[in-house]
Formats: structure tokens, sequence, C-alpha cells
């Protein structure tokens, strides 16, 4: 009697753009061969639905099955348990369902395929953008939800009386009625997510393996830092409890490279800890935890300044403050070197806090001989004639302030600051300070730390972000571009000072930003052609970059870093924080929405019969009121008639006639031609 | 034991929702009598919004957790859509068109949305009607403001039947919460008995009258031969034809008879009563066919001949309701 239930046209157009959408998104890290494959599949299930195209066998789907499993592996192999190949495995099954579904059951399950596919995407891309394209597709998949459970009119009785609507208009419907419910689940998601708890992770799951590190690294050789000179990509951005300090007060630490190979800095194995000197501690102090005994280094002057840094990923555990800097919170350390580090790579946007204390000493007192030795070291064997000037001019100069002063005063004599600096041999110091004499921070800065260990100066390398741009909406834009190297000196008395050899050369780059330092045709962004930044110049384009960015900054901060807030607000919003008060809020708010939704959605048996029926009553009073007889509080209308026709005899027949018919539909059944017929009269009545 | 206790949650609720629900010809569909359970498809949903859940925690990911929320609001909204896709709706049982027990019995129902104005009429999809037993029948009100539907349900014995209740019920629109209600519509319908055809002369009164002349066995006036068959009476043979070996005739006679034919019980001696009344029902449209006027004589109600169909439909009845307990119902 029933025809099998069979996918029609509407729910199918609607499963396979939801499936389209899903998989373009997905293809950025997807092998080639499935997003082939997902087309193939989708191309195969039109011409089925066409009757084109055979619905494939039971061997066609076994085979296809296998050859997936079989590419997965050959595309994984070893690297089997990670978040790309369950993707891949995921939307291979999603492609095979597609094309095989067959009833509601399966249709039902690709559904839910769609839906998990679509979320899973959140874990590659946070942005805004991804964001509500995940949205949209959730939109579309919710329309091919309803299109499944939407009658099919061609079989219906119910076009008896209508001519069937055109299958468009009804894939259309499908799509409205998605959409209203997408709109109207909407406040409460917001409520869910500001109010439900976060639980943290439970256990340790696969990340991304093949995202590339990007940023500052732990080492640093000639032409590392050009290199990020020509990426407008964003690093982090950072807001300020108060005022942005002053463009040359911010240095942001990330990393000290003490040791040199001749070629390359790195870190030091301990980080400037000396394990033979302060065994009682240990070479991290974390946010919470008892301080440890090299805390008493620091002497750190004056108020702090208080700020909230969002860095983006990274895939590095290093983070970036001002010196010298307290975590505020959990899994940040403090190093011994003076510096901030997270317990975990930074694979997601990551928010911290952080407390500074720009008018800062650190170690004073003289260093220990380990500590001496790791900050003096040079290699033998390279740059001869770096050393023998340095031990030349330390004999001249026995201050050491004034010898910083000396060297400083070299580079600013002949030296030249530049994106794109000639290569350099053996002994790159040398060629660089006596020869080329060109270079970019790096250059400077190796040159410098290195003159200096020479001369018998402590010194070190210090990696991480000069600067930033002072976005309108008071917050700072720390770009790529503006990775920086500098140098920290030890002088007896004072402890590490901080000394930055591009600014005698170059002092632009530290007061205004690279650009200006560089001027034209210098490389600058040469790896960002469309960046917006490009474009600084034109003004309305320049006012739209920067409103992106404060919406990206906003969602970064109050969305994807919610976390870190929610305990807080919570307990400013509720009173305390507790899971009695979380239930109660979730109940009353929740309640209260799902009220006001629910009169929305049912508003027409509100309004139906009695509100139109009481509309027309009241008019009818008034009307009479106008003519003299106002109705008396509490007089039914049937006790009113009787009065007006009692005191105004021509009106007699009209009243009782409209009486009736209100007492009729008031009690009986209420029609369309009922209630016009009662105007109508009503408006005689004049 | 875990199946004797969903049985006996079963049991109770069926008792409680016939309690509420007492039997009317027209139920107007409201919060108290329409029931909302996820579906199948909704515990899937659920178990989706877990996995999901488990996803954004570990990854500590608040985009996935923002979809998570979004899910989750998306089933508790759909519990008010798929509440709204039934809510208003009133069913009332039309009318039952008559079938022979073992056949199609054709229900005809009403849905209607009862609005003042034209906008405020809501599509409602999907809607299934089923009996128990029976395939469900699949509607969508439209834009108009009344359907009438019918349902064919199996007739399964003469007499009043009540096919029980009925179960209206929707997925729409998301197919994960299941509305639904069971009505009781007060329906009975009339089953004639399952019609038995005999030979025609079976039909034929044995009272005489004075009506035209009738073709047919009689005994008063000689009309011709016919063909002997097995089973005529030894008595009609024409045994001077056989004789002389002409052949094995019958002599075949006529009376003149009364054109009216009575449907008599009392011609079935040897069946029961259902087998007579079968036998009297495939009379009945044999001759009813026909424009010969005939009657129908039952233990303790007879009704005279006529040939209309009116008269047809109240010998059915008479049929159908022959020492039927509550009979005195009206259909």
């Amino acid at each position: 009697m029933i025809p099998a239930w069979q996918i029609h046209r509407n729910a199918l157009v609607w499963l396979l753009l939801a499936f389209a959408g899903v998989i373009l998104i997905h293809s950025t890290h997807l092998p080639n061969w499935i997003t082939l494959a997902a087309l193939v599949s989708a191309i195969w299930r039109v011409q089925r639905y066409r009757g084109v195209w055979p619905t494939p066998s039971r061997w066609v789907k076994l085979s296809l099955l296998a050859m997936c499993l079989a590419g997965l592996f050959l595309e994984y192999g070893s690297h089997l348990i990670g978040l790309e190949p369950m993707v891949a495995l995921l939307v291979s099954a999603y492609a095979l369902k597609l094309l095989e579904m067959e009833h509601r059951r399966d249709a039902l399950l690709v559904v839910f395929l769609a839906f998990f596919i679509a979320a899973v995407q959140a874990l590659f891309d946070q942005s805004i953008g991804n964001a509500i394209y995940i949205l949209g597709c959730i939109l579309l998949v919710i329309a091919a939800l309803v299109g499944l459970h939407q009658g099919d009119d061609q079989s219906s009785q119910a076009q008896a009386t209508k001519p069937r609507a055109l299958p468009k208009l009804q894939a259309l419907r499908s799509l409205k009625k998605g959409l209203v419910i997408l709109l109207q689940a909407i406040p409460l998601m917001v409520l869910l997510f500001i109010i439900m708890p976060r639980l943290g992770s439970l256990w340790a799951v696969p990340i991304q393996s093949h995202s590339a590190k990007t940023g500052v690294t732990d080492t640093m050789r000639p032409g590392d830092y050009s290199r990020l000179g020509r990426s407008a990509d964003l690093a982090f951005r950072v807001s300020f409890d108060g005022q942005i300090p002053r463009q040359h007060q911010l240095y942001w630490r990330g990393l000290v490279l003490s040791n040199f190979d001749g070629r390359q800095w790195s870190r030091s194995k301990h980080g400037a800890f000396d394990p033979e000197g302060l065994v009682e501690g240990s070479p991290l102090q974390w946010f919470g935890k008892p301080t440890q005994p090299w805390d008493s280094l620091i002497k750190r002057l004056g108020q702090p300044t208080r700020y909230s840094v969002v860095m983006e990923p990274s895939q590095q555990p290093w983070l970036y403050s001002l010196p010298t800097p307290v975590p505020q919170n959990t899994d940040i350390a403090l190093t011994r070197d003076f510096r901030l580090i997270s317990s975990e790579p930074i694979t997601t946007k990551k928010q911290y806090e952080v407390d500074s204390w720009l008018d800062y000493k650190i170690e004073t007192d003289p260093l220990s001989d380990f500590r001496r030795a790791a900050e003096l070291y040079i290699p033998k064997g390279f740059n001869p004639r770096t050393v023998e000037l340095a031990q030349r001019w330390r004999r001249e100069i026995s201050n050491d302030k004034a010898l910083v002063r000396k060297v400083l005063g070299l580079y600013n004599e002949k030296f030249v600051y530049t994106l794109q600096p000639p290569l350099l041999g053996k002994h790159s110091v040398d060629e660089f300070l006596f020869d080329a004499q060109r270079g970019f921070c790096e250059h400077f800065s190796s040159s410098f730390v290195f003159f200096m260990r020479a001369a018998g100066v402590p010194a070190r390398v210090v990696a991480g972000y000069q600067g930033g741009e002072r976005h309108p909406d008071n917050y700072l834009l720390v770009r790529q571009y503006d990775a920086h190297v500098w140098a920290e000196v030890w002088i007896a008395g004072k402890g590490w000072i901080r000394v930055d050899p591009t600014a005698a050369v170059a002092p632009e780059r530290i007061e205004a930003n690279l650009e200006e330092a560089l001027g034209d045709n210098e490389g600058f962004l040469a790896d960002s052609p469309l960046s917006l930044i490009r474009f600084r110049h034109i003004n309305w384009l320049n006012n739209f970059r920067l409103k992106l960015d404060s919406l990206n900054y906003s969602w970064a901060r109050w969305v994807l870093g919610y976390d870190s807030i929610q305990k807080e607000l919570l307990k400013n919003w509720l009173g305390a924080y507790n899971p009695m008060r979380i239930a109660l809020a979730l109940l009353i708010a929740g309640g209260g929405l799902l009220g006001l939704l629910a009169l929305w959605q049912l508003r027409q048996r509100f309004s139906s019969k009695h509100d139109e029926l009481d509309r027309v009553f009241l008019h009818l009073c008034q009307t009479l009121e106008k003519a003299g007889i106002p109705r008396e509080t509490g007089e039914g209308p049937r006790a009113y008639a009787q009065r007006v026709a009692e005191q105004r005899p021509e009106l007699a027949r009209q009243v009782k006639a409209i009486n009736s018919v209100y007492e009729h539909m008031r009690y009986g059944s209420e029609s369309q031609e009922r209630l016009k017929v009662l105007r109508k009269s009503i408006r005689r009545i004049k | 034991m875990v199946e004797r206790l969903g049985q006996f949650f079963r049991d109770h609720f069926s008792h409680w929702v016939y309690r509420r629900l007492p039997p009317s010809r027209s139920v107007t569909l409201n919060n108290r009598s329409l029931f909302i359970f996820p579906s199948k498809a909704g515990f899937g949903f659920l178990l989706l919004i877990l996995l999901c859940w488990l996803m954004a925690t570990n990854y500590e990911n608040n985009v996935v957790f923002a979809i998570t929320c979004l899910l989750i609001s998306v089933f508790v909204v759909a519990i008010l859509h798929s509440f709204s896709n039934l809510s208003g709706l009133t069913l009332s049982f039309a009318r039952a068109t008559p079938a022979f027990a073992k056949e199609q019995l054709v229900v005809e129902l009403v849905l209607k949305q009862r609005v003042l104005r034209q906008e405020q009429l809501r599509y409602r999809e999907s809607l299934s009607l089923s009996f128990v037993g029976e395939d469900a029948v699949i509607t969508t009100l439209g834009d108009q403001e009344e359907v009438r539907i019918k349902v064919s349900l199996y007739a399964p014995k003469r007499g009043l039947y009540s096919p029980g209740r009925l179960t209206l019920e929707s997925v729409y629109p998301l197919g994960l919460l299941r509305v639904w209600t069971k009505v009781d519509l007060d329906i009975s319908c009339l089953i004639y008995p399952q019609p038995v055809f005999d030979s025609p002369k079976t039909f034929v009164a044995n009272s005489r009258g004075e009506g035209p002349l009738q073709v047919g066995d009689g005994s008063e006036d000689f009309v011709g031969l016919n063909d002997y068959q097995v089973g005529d009476s030894l008595k009609k043979i024409a045994w001077k034809h056989y004789a002389k070996e002409r052949g094995m005739y019958t002599k075949h006679y006529s009376d003149y008879q009364d054109e009216r034919i009575w449907l008599d019980w009392d011609d079935y001696p040897a069946l029961d009563r259902e087998a007579r009344l079968s036998r009297l029902c495939g009379g009945l449209l044999q001759v009813s066919g026909t424009d010969k006027a005939y009657g129908l004589r039952l233990p303790g109600i007879e009704i005279l001949p006529d040939n209309n169909e009116a008269h047809r439909l109240k010998v059915l009845r008479e049929l159908a309701l022959f020492e039927v307990p509550g009979r005195g119902q009206s259909v």
C-alpha cells in the first residue's frame, strides 16, 4: 500500500550539498585521492538517483571499502594514530555510506557522520571564519535532516485538493525549517556555552602531526630572522590593563641563546640553571608552586604591568613576555633565565596572563664560575679577527659600559640594516664585521655577543619579538615580521642589561617598525603578497583590516580563551561557583529561554480564537461608549446588550444580533466568516 | 525478567493513556493528549552529542564545545517543533464505508487545523496514521484547513467492528523525537457477512403467485426438454425419448411464479448461522443486480421484498447485525 521508503530528491539535494561543504573544508589536510573518491561517490549518487548508473553491488561496495582501507594504510603507514588519519577514515566512511545509502536509517547515519566531521574540522582551525563556515555546514545538514522527514507531497493524499508543490519549493521549505530551528537554538547554545563547566582533558588524544612550526625557533643562524621579516602572520595579541608601554620597552622575551658553535646559537642545556650552584632548586618555577631559591636573584622594582596574551599556535612550548614576568596561569612556569614556558607545545590558540615588572635588576651578585664560564664561552678557531680586535679594545677600555658604547658606535658608523644580507662563510662574525657590514638583527646581535664574550664580558643572545602594531581598540598585534634578536650583557653591580645593537644602526626599527627601518624594495612582506597590511596606506582598507582584527581578537579572547575567564565570570554572576548554582542557573535561564521559544512557536493558539474576538468586542464597546452607553465593570456581554437595547431601542436588533454571534463564537466554534460578519455589523452601528 | 518488566510498564502506560484519552469521535490534540519521546534516531543523536562533547573536552577546543552546545539546543528546540507539528490538530472520524468480512474496510478520518486567518495555517508534515496491526497512512496537511484521509483496514468478521485505538504520530522535523497519540475515535464499522455464491436456482421462491411467466424450475406447464444433467430429478427425465434412444433429456416445466424472491434463513437447514448468512449475502448480491424484488426472512425478522438501494442496504445491515450483541447502537 505504502511505497517502500526511498530518499527523495528534496533530502538528497541537501545531503549532497552538506557533503560538498564538509568535504571541501577538509580537503586541505586530506590526501587528494580521498577528496577525489568523495567527488566520484557524490557523482555516482546523483547518477544513481537519475537512474543512469546502477546501485553498487555488494562486491563493488566491499572492494571500494578494501581500496579505501588499503589507501589509508599506504598513506599513513606507521602514523595511523593521529588526527589526520582519523579524519581520513571518517571521510572515507562518509563518502562510501553516501554512495550506498538505501533506507532512511542509512541516510541518518550519513547525517550524523556529517555533523561529526563538520565538528572535527574545528580541531584544525578555530578561526571565526571557519566557525561560521562550520555553522553553514550544520545548517545544510539540518536541512537534509528535515528533508528526510518531510512529507513527500507527490505520494501524499493531501495533494488531492491542491496541485502538487514544485520540488524546488519543497527543498527550500526544508532549508527554511532548518534555519528556523538553528536560529532558535542559538540563544540556548550561548547559554550552555557560558555555563557548562569545562572538565579539561580526560585522556591524551592524538594531535595534528604535520603542522609546521612557525615563528621564532630555539636556534639562530644567519638568515633565520630575515625569513620571518617576510611574513605578516600573526604571532600573538596582547591587551594591557591600562596603557600600552612605550614602543622601545616592548621587548618580548621568548628564548635565551647562550651556546655558540661558531655558526649557530642555541639554548644551553640547563637554561642558565646551575646544577652545582643551587642544588636545592629546580630550573622551573610553576605558577602556584613554592618559589625557587633563584627567584631571589630578581629584584622587581615599582608597580607590575598586567597584560593578557593570546598566542597563535606555534607548535613550540615557549611563551613571550616582557621582562621580568610572573605567570598567572597554572600550566606556565618561569625559567631560570627569566622567561616563560608552557607545559605543552602551543597547538591551538592559547591565552595567558602575566605580571611584568618593567623596572628590574637581575643577577646583580657576581656570577658563579659555572655561570660565568657558560656566558663567556666562544668556540676555538672561529672569527680570529674579531677576537683580536676585542682583546685590543679591552686593553684600551677597562669600563664594560664604555666598551659596549664603543662597539655600538662602530655599528652606527658604517653598518647597513637590510633584509637581504649577503651570505656568510665559516667566520661569519669576521665577515660581517669587517667585510659585508650589511645585515639583519641576527647578524648584529650575534656579532655583538661574540665580541663581548671575546672581550671578557658575559653576554647572551635573546630571541623574541620587538614592538607590535597598536590597534585602536587598545591592544597590540605582534606579527612574525616583528621577530627580533638582541643581546644581554652582564655588568658587575648592575646585573643583566639589555643591549640592542640593531637600535644602534636602525633606531626606526625600535621606535617605529620594520617597514620604516627598511624603506622600499627590501623584500618586506615578500611572503605575504596579499596581506592587507601591504595596503595600510589605503584608509578604508586599513580601517577594514583593523576592524577585522578586532573581531578576530575578541573571538580569540572571549570564545577560544573562555575557559580561563569562565570561573571568574560565573562567580561574579552567580555569587558562587558550585554545581548547585550552575545547575540552578542553567535551569532558570534555560527554562526561561525555552518558555519564550514555546510562546513564540505555539503563539497561534494563544492569539487565535479569543484574542481576535476580544479585540472585536472591545471595538464594539468603544463604539457604544462614544454613543453614550459605556459598559459597566463586570457587566457581561449579554446583560450589556440588554441594557443597550433598552436605552437605544433603534440599536436593539443589531446589538442583539452581534451578541448572539459573539456568544456563539465565544462558546461554540469560531470561523473566519462569522468574524467578518461581526466586524461588519459593528461598523454599521456608528 | 527485563522483558516482563518492560511489558508491565507498557501495560501500565497504555492503561494510563487510555484513561487520559477516553473514546470520543473528535479529539483536538494538545499537551494533554500528545506524548513525546526520543526516537531511535534521537538516541543516536544523543550519542553523537556525547562524542562531540568528549572531543571538545579532550582537545579543550571551544569551537567544538560550542558545536556540542548547538547540537544540544537543536535537540531541545526540536522538541517544540515536533510537538507543534501535531498540536492543535483536530482528528475526527468522518465515516466508515461498510465492507464485507475478510475484505478491506475504508475508514474516513478528518484532520483539521482551526484557524481564524489564512496565514496562521501551518504545514503539518508527515503525519502517520495507523490502526493496530495495520500499515500506516502518511499524509501531509499543507497550508489547507483540513484533509480527509482514507485508511483501509482488514475487516475481520461480520458485525459491528471497532478497529481500536488509532495511533497518530510524527517524527517531523528532525526525526529525533517521536510525538504520538493513541486516540479512540469511537469508530464502529458495519461489516457484512462474507458473501458465498451458490448457483442461482437456490433463490427461486417456492411460494406461487400470479406473476408473469418465469423461466425456472417448476412443475406446472411443460416448456420443453433440456439436456440431462447429473442430479436432475429422476421424475423429470423424458423416459420416452430415452427409450427411443434419442438421448437423455429432462422434461422442463415452468411455474407461474411470484417474481419476488425471498432470501430465506430456512433454505439452509444444514448450515450454521454464519454460513447461512454468507449464502444469503451472496444471494442478495446476485439478485440485487437484477430488477427482481427480494425480501429477507430471518428468525424474528422479515423484510418485505423490494428493489432499490436503500432496501439493499437495509437488508445488508440486517445480515450484518443479525444476532450481534449490542446492535442497538447507531451506526
